[in-house]
Parts: structure tokens; C-alpha cells; sequence
């Protein structure tokens, strides 16, 4: 190359081209086939020609290569898509159903019949006597002082009142005599339907569930819950809540 | 929206060989043969880029064979493409030093008789590298060089898509690009021989 005028280099460069007037053509391909020299400087034009047109197209194909990828794409983007999705959808379903299990057996392990007893427990009271009325008994009456062991020790010679069961029922309750105060509250019941009255039947059986759910007899307070939470008339109806059933069923499934 | 076409082998090479609906042709060969092409390299050691690469290379060796005339239709396209990409793939693991494992998962195809185009897709690593030389010039020179020897530019045309002042320019532009590129090859002179053997052999 270095033997070469620069001349004479832009002529093979026009040759290559085809590009060279046809008498300086004529001229040089004389010239090529006397100068093996000038042969070599031209095929390595040649040869960098060719480069060019290999890098072309290489180029060329690499840009369809990327447009051909981007085709086959979608279809795989959409079942990434779709597949993502799916994942997504089965790992939160696995989620809520993992915290699911986790509160249920959370709560199987936490609930007890005390709890249960204790969130729902109201001390009864009495409607306040604002007349000052003296007739009231001696039940009654000690039951407003809180004096609960004189109620559970009274001895009548007349059987009780439904009244005076449901107050008695509740001093064993608050002694934590709970085979006591489960049949006072029983007898309630069982007064009542046998005058075919009503007086204290719903709180009897309000109180009475809770204490079945404390002594464990869940059959027996699930039958009264139900019934309460059945009936909207019964005072107590808004008391019983389907939380209160449920953690009672699962105490009865342990 | 663009209309899929896929060619009879005669008239895919007939479109290769002219440069006539090069790019739908190209876009055909991809259609009908990337994916069973790129699960011989993946299914044979390589990973999906490598299928992608060796496709690529494949595609381009084949449009130079059939350009120089070297493919003349004693096979297939599926065929040809097939050995193509067998030599390529095998090249590249012996390049790496890797050997491909004795159970070959090849799956050959019907019409398919195994062909040795090794000679033709011989000297993988000089035209690699005349192509990183290439892409060591300048963005201008390549443009300018591409625009005239593969896009088969006038220097009219490319002064309108270029910035210079006039059509002089360009071509003084156009050869000193062309003379460094030279120069550049020639200062590898076992890659010059090979190539002039090679591109023009």
C-alpha cells in the first residue's frame, strides 16, 4: 500500500467501486496484469469491501433477529402474564388460607369455656326500687346488697318463685357454684312452663347457656344459644352473636 | 399490519440471492425454523443466548452462501440451514474447549440427510473478527461504508441522509473510511490471508 500513489489508490478504489471512467479502466486492468503488487493492493480492497458487506449484514440480520424475538414475545409474555397470575392468585389464596388456619388453630389453642364465660358474664341487676318498697323479699333484697350466701342458704317452707330461682341461680353463680346455679336456672324454666308464665324465662336461659359453656355441657348451651340468637324477640337475642356459636362448637369439637 | 408469508425454497433463495424482499425472507426463515434450530443448541449444552447467536450467525452465513452462489439447491433450506447450525453450534463448544456429550440430542428430520458444510462455515472466528473490526470504526464511517457497499447507496442518496455539504465530501469521507478499515485489517496480516481466501475463495 505504501508503494502506492495516493492516486493510484482512489483509481482501485473507483474500480472497486465501478465507478472508474471506461478508459481508465482499460488503463488499469492493463496495469493489474502486469503488477502483482498493485493485484494485492486490490484484493485487499476487496477483502474490506466485503467486511463491510458482511458487517451489513450482520447488522441487518440482528435487527430482524430483535424484531422476530419481540414477535415471539407476546406469547410468552402473556403466559408469563397468565402464569403470573395464577401464581399470585394461589399464593395469596395459600395466604389467607395459611393466616386462616393459623387464627383457627390460634383460636382452638386460646379458647376456653372460662374465656368464653368471662367475655360474656354480666352480673344481673335488679330494676332499682325507687318507691322504697319494703314488700320486697328478702331474696330480692339481699341480692341488691350483694349478700349472695344468704340467698343460696335461705330456706323456704313454700317453694320459690320463678323470680326467686333466677336470683338464686345468679348468688350460686356469683359463689362460682355453677351445678347449683345451673338447676336454679333450670327450675325457672320449669316453673314457668309448668304456670305457663314467661316471667325471667329469657334471662334464665341466657345465664343458663353460659353456665352450661362453663361446665363444659356444649350441647346443652348451644341448644339455648341457638334458640336465643333464632328467636330476634328474645331480650337476649343481641347478646348471642355467631362468634359466641362458633367458638362454642369448636370447644365441643375438641 | 404486516402479512406472513412463508416461500417456497426456490423463491427464498431466489429473494436472497437478489436482495428482493430481503427482510420478509429473513423474517420467513426465522418463522419456520428459529425454534426448532435454537432446541438443538439449547438441547446440546448451549442456553438461550447462544441459540440466539448461533441463529443468527447461521442466517448470515446462509444469505452470504447463497449470494456468492455456493448454495445451489443439492439440499433443502431446512436441510442446509440444519448443518449450518450443527457446525456452528459444535464449532463454538470445541472454540470453548467443551465437548459435546456422546448422546447427541439431534433430531434429524425426515427429508433431513446429514451434510458437511464445514468448509463452509470454516474461519468462524476471522469473519467474527472482521466484523469487531468493523464495529471499531467510527458511527460515521460505518454508516457511510454500509450505506454504499451493503445498502448499494449512491453518494446522492447518502449526502441526502447524512450531513455533509456536498457529494465531494462524501466520497473523501467514504474512501479515507474505507482506506482505515484497511488498514486495520492489514495490520493482522494472518487474518488478511485468511479472509482473502475466505471472502473470496
Amino acid at each position: 500500500m505504501d508503494n502506492f500513489t495516493h492516486e493510484m489508490s482512489e483509481k482501485l478504489v473507483q474500480y472497486l467501486d465501478g465507478t472508474l471512467p471506461v478508459s481508465e479502466k482499460e488503463m488499469l486492468e492493463q496495469q493489474l496484469k502486469e503488477d502483482n503488487n498493485l493485484q494485492e493492493e486490490l484484493k485487499s480492497l476487496q477483502v474490506t469491501r466485503d467486511a463491510v458487506r458482511l458487517f451489513g449484514l450482520k447488522q441487518k440480520v440482528a435487527g430482524i433477529h430483535t424484531q422476530m424475538m419481540k414477535e415471539k414475545q407476546p406469547k410468552v409474555n402473556q403466559l408469563y402474564t397468565s402464569r403470573k397470575i395464577i401464581r399470585y392468585a394461589m399464593a395469596i389464596a395459600a395466604s389467607i388460607l395459611l393466616l386462616f388456619a393459623g387464627y383457627t388453630v390460634y383460636n382452638l389453642i386460646t379458647i376456653t369455656p372460662e374465656k368464653i364465660f368471662a367475655a360474656n358474664f354480666q352480673s344481673y341487676e335488679l330494676v332499682t326500687n325507687r318507691d322504697g318498697n319494703d314488700s320486697e323479699s328478702f331474696i330480692l333484697k339481699s341480692y341488691r346488697e350483694k349478700k349472695y350466701a344468704a340467698i343460696t342458704d335461705a330456706v323456704y317452707d313454700d317453694s320459690f318463685s320463678a323470680e326467686e330461682f333466677f336470683i338464686r341461680g345468679l348468688a350460686f353463680t356469683e359463689q362460682n357454684n355453677i351445678d347449683s346455679a345451673i338447676t336454679s336456672l333450670k327450675k325457672v324454666l320449669e316453673v314457668n312452663k309448668t304456670a305457663s308464665k314467661s316471667a325471667y324465662n329469657d334471662e334464665a336461659e341466657y345465664y343458663l347457656a353460659l353456665l352450661y359453656v362453663k361446665n363444659k355441657e356444649y350441647s346443652e348451651a348451644l341448644e339455648l344459644l341457638t334458640k336465643i340468637s333464632e328467636s330476634s324477640d328474645h331480650l337476649y337475642h343481641e347478646r348471642v352473636s355467631g362468634k359466641l356459636i362458633r367458638d362454642v362448637k369448636k370447644l365441643k369439637k375438641r | 399490519m404486516e402479512v406472513i408469508r412463508n416461500f417456497p425454497d426456490s423463491e427464498l433463495v431466489d429473494n436472497l440471492r437478489n436482495g428482493k424482499k430481503l427482510e420478509e425472507s429473513i423474517k420467513a426463515i426465522y418463522r419456520s425454523y428459529f425454534d426448532s434450530l435454537s432446541w438443538y443448541v439449547m438441547n446440546n449444552s448451549g442456553n438461550r443466548q447462544d441459540a440466539e447467536d448461533i441463529f443468527q450467525e447461521v442466517i448470515v452465513n446462509f444469505i452470504d452462501l447463497v449470494q456468492k452462489d455456493k448454495f445451489r439447491g443439492e439440499s433443502t433450506v431446512k436441510t442446509f440451514l440444519f448443518s449450518l447450525n450443527r457446525f456452528a453450534w459444535l464449532n463454538e463448544l470445541k472454540r470453548r474447549g467443551k465437548a459435546l456429550a456422546r448422546e447427541e440430542k439431534y433430531e434429524k428430520a425426515q427429508d433431513q440427510t446429514e451434510l458437511d458444510t464445514s468448509y463452509l462455515m470454516s474461519n468462524r472466528e476471522e469473519k467474527a473478527e472482521l466484523v469487531r473490526l468493523v464495529g471499531e470504526l467510527g458511527d460515521t464511517c460505518q454508516k457511510i461504508l454500509v450505506l454504499f457497499y451493503y445498502e448499494n447507496m449512491s453518494m446522492r442518496e447518502i449526502l441526502d441522509v447524512t450531513d455533509y455539504e456536498n457529494e465531494q465530501v462524501v466520497r473523501n469521507k467514504k474512501y479515507k473510511c474505507l482506506k482505515q478499515l484497511e488498514k486495520m485489517i492489514n495490520e493482522n496480516p494472518a487474518l488478511k490471508e485468511t479472509l482473502k481466501n475466505l471472502l473470496h475463495g
